[in-house]
């Protein structure tokens, strides 16, 4: 009889407990693995969403760039640019196309077509917690800010806006409603996305409408700036910044990059914290099973030990089963996730995203199988390995 | 060490829970080789305790023991030396419910390096000695306690040890199935002129060894030749 043979034997001699440990483990992989998927998916899609738009990167007053006393780029305080460099800026060997934005942000609240503004003399940047992007942008020149309208059409003069999915269902809004931003009102002719949920929260006007709104007439928050075929867009925003040294900072980010960037953090960090929570649910789950084990089987050590057998050839056969259960829960647990995750996406709950396996996945949940094996094994093991034979004998 | 004796004990001592127990209190004991030995005596004697220390499954705090040429009171890992010399048979039989009678009998062979074939043929050549041929694929659950004890002797037997340490080895067992079990151990210590040491409770259990030794208190009283044996 071989060694392995009686480790095998060992798994399914109490199939209750065999299971549970299989669960434990499974718990901690599915985990991860089902979170992975999710989150994995969301990250992509997410940089891709800021990084495939028409525009390469934005320019911005260099002082905001420096860390100034606004949000983002381009948000609240932030310093602005003259509309003038837009047009030099398209001159730049390399431009394809450079086009103007101007950005501020307005607490609307959720009461219809009134503004809520407040503190500020133009109603813009006031109340931090209920804020509304707004976004000043020529209509032919949305695809620069991956703006794509899905519901309605453009707006074509001054009193129209289009809308973010995510504000029009905070606000409650529709194509046809009508809203208020400081004091005037407008009509909205379409829903927008921008496959980034976080800039889908705006409202996006022409520019000289929101220009004229600010009083910022002839001045942009950033400038969106596409390379042209064959130019290499890091190079390109390294000649304009030295070009304007004292004036202009690029970001090969768009300005809601950051943010985005914050927010994937948080849904990692989440996914993560939720995954080591079961890791270590499973890995209690582990280690009170296999002690069970040994405890059940104390008589039995201090017959083996008895017979001739060493400590280590004790200590592997109890990690050899914590393993071989690792390896039936690494398929359960891969099952699970892919199971789990396939159903919510049958509810439209994971809307947008497409779950993909990668092998990088899969090594994930096979080291936190094998983890919780050893982790959970280890202990019990060494228990037993130190077992004195006629204590052990002596156990009823 | 006499090359006749296989146990040479000098004033071994034992004591438990810092000293207040005194299991062994200064044993001294010769044994020959192939020579069979009772230990008798009433519960906390101190007898399993002898057996134990023989077997190498406990240390003495004092004193001298030497076994099959093994200073047992040297601090090491002695698995080895209970694998090689010592084949344990215990009152209780003390199979692995799960293996079957064939694979119980081959478990102190995996710390071996015998090839499995080997192991396997060793094994079955065992069982068939104590009767057990037809009872290879069973598992210990469905065998009668006198087939379990002898399972238990043929594990002790399979690698061929120079001691067989049986403590109460008929203990659990009917007067009828006692007898059988005990004509197939000294049966295996003459054909195999193997050491057999036996702890019983049982005094015509302890009559049919070469040499009866009744311990009290954790010394030894009284030696007797036994003219049955």
């Amino acid at each position: 009889m071989k060694f392995r043979s009686l480790i095998l034997k060992n798994i399914f001699r109490n199939k209750s407990r065999s299971i549970l440990a299989v669960i434990g483990i499974a718990i901690g992989v599915a985990a991860v693995v089902g979170l992975g998927l999710i989150t994995d998916d969301l990250t992509q899609s997410t940089e891709s969403a800021l990084t495939a738009g028409a525009a390469d990167f934005s320019v911005i007053n260099s002082t905001n760039s420096q860390g100034g006393s606004g949000g983002g780029p381009g948000f609240g305080n932030d310093q602005l640019i003259s509309q003038s460099a837009v047009a030099q800026i398209s001159q730049v060997k390399g431009v394809s196309t450079a086009v103007g934005e101007l950005r501020t942000s307005s607490n609307l609240g959720n009461s219809t077509n009134s503004s809520t503004n407040s503190s500020s003399s133009t109603g813009f940047g006031a109340d931090f917690r209920s804020m509304t992007d707004i976004i000043g942008i020529d209509s032919s020149d949305l695809s620069m800010d991956d703006i794509a309208v899905t519901n309605g059409t453009a707006f074509s003069n001054a009193n129209q806006v289009i809308i973010g999915q995510t504000a029009a269902q905070r606000l409650n809004k529709t194509v046809g409603s009508t809203i208020t931003i400081s004091n005037k009102t407008f009509t909205v002719t379409g829903i927008y996305e921008t496959g980034n949920f976080m800039d889908d929260r705006g409202i996006v006007m022409s520019l000289s409408a929101l220009q004229n709104l600010t009083g910022d007439t002839g001045q942009v928050s950033l400038i969106l700036v596409k390379a042209s075929n064959g130019t290499d867009p890091t190079a390109l925003a390294s000649t304009i910044q030295q070009n304007y040294p004292n004036d202009l900072s690029t970001s090969t980010s768009l300005s809601g990059n950051n943010r985005m960037q914050n927010g994937l953090q948080v849904i990692s960090s989440g996914a993560w914290a939720v995954s080591l929570l079961a890791i270590l649910i499973g890995g209690i789950i582990v280690i009170v099973t296999m002690m069970k084990a040994v405890s059940e089987r104390t008589r039995e050590i201090g017959v083996l030990r008895a017979i001739g057998w060493t400590q280590r050839r004790i200590l592997g056969m109890i990690i050899g089963e914590a393993l071989v259960l690792s390896l039936i829960a690494i398929v359960v647990g891969l099952l699970l996730a892919v199971g789990i995750v396939e159903i919510i996406s049958l509810t439209h709950l994971l809307r947008g995203i497409n779950p993909s396996f990668s092998l990088l996945l899969i090594l994930k949940g096979i080291g936190v199988a094998l983890f919780l094996g050893i982790i959970g094994g280890i202990y019990p093991a060494y228990r037993a390995s130190r077992l004195s034979p006629t204590e052990a004998l002596r156990y009823e | 060490m006499n090359n006749e004796n296989i146990i040479e004990i000098k004033d071994l001592k034992k004591t438990y829970e810092n000293g207040v127990i005194k299991a062994l209190d200064g044993i001294n004991l010769e044994v020959k080789k192939g020579e069979s030995i009772s230990i008798i005596g009433p519960s906390g004697s101190g007898k399993s305790t002898l057996l134990n220390m023989i077997g190498a499954l406990d240390q003495a705090d004092e004193g001298h023991i030497t076994v099959a040429g093994k200073d047992l009171m040297e601090k090491e890992d002695l698995s080895k030396f209970r694998l090689n010399e010592i084949g344990f048979v215990f009152q209780l039989h003390n199979l692995i419910p799960n293996l079957t009678v064939l694979e119980n009998v081959q478990t102190p062979l995996i710390e071996t390096d015998i090839p499995d074939k080997k192991m396997e043929e060793r094994a079955l050549e065992i069982l068939k000695s104590v009767n057990l041929s037809d009872k290879i694929n069973q598992k210990p659950t469905k065998l009668s306690g006198g087939e379990r004890q002898r399972v238990a002797i043929a594990r002790a037997l399979v690698n061929h040890p120079s001691i067989i340490l049986a403590d109460e080895p008929t203990g659990a067992l009917d007067s009828k199935t006692s007898d059988i079990i005990l004509e197939l151990l000294l049966d295996i210590h003459k054909k195999e002129n193997v050491t057999l040491i036996m702890v019983t409770h049982e005094h015509n259990v302890a009559a049919r060894a070469h040499r009866s030794i009744y311990v009290l208190d954790g010394k030894i009283k009284e030696e007797n030749i036994n003219s049955t044996s």
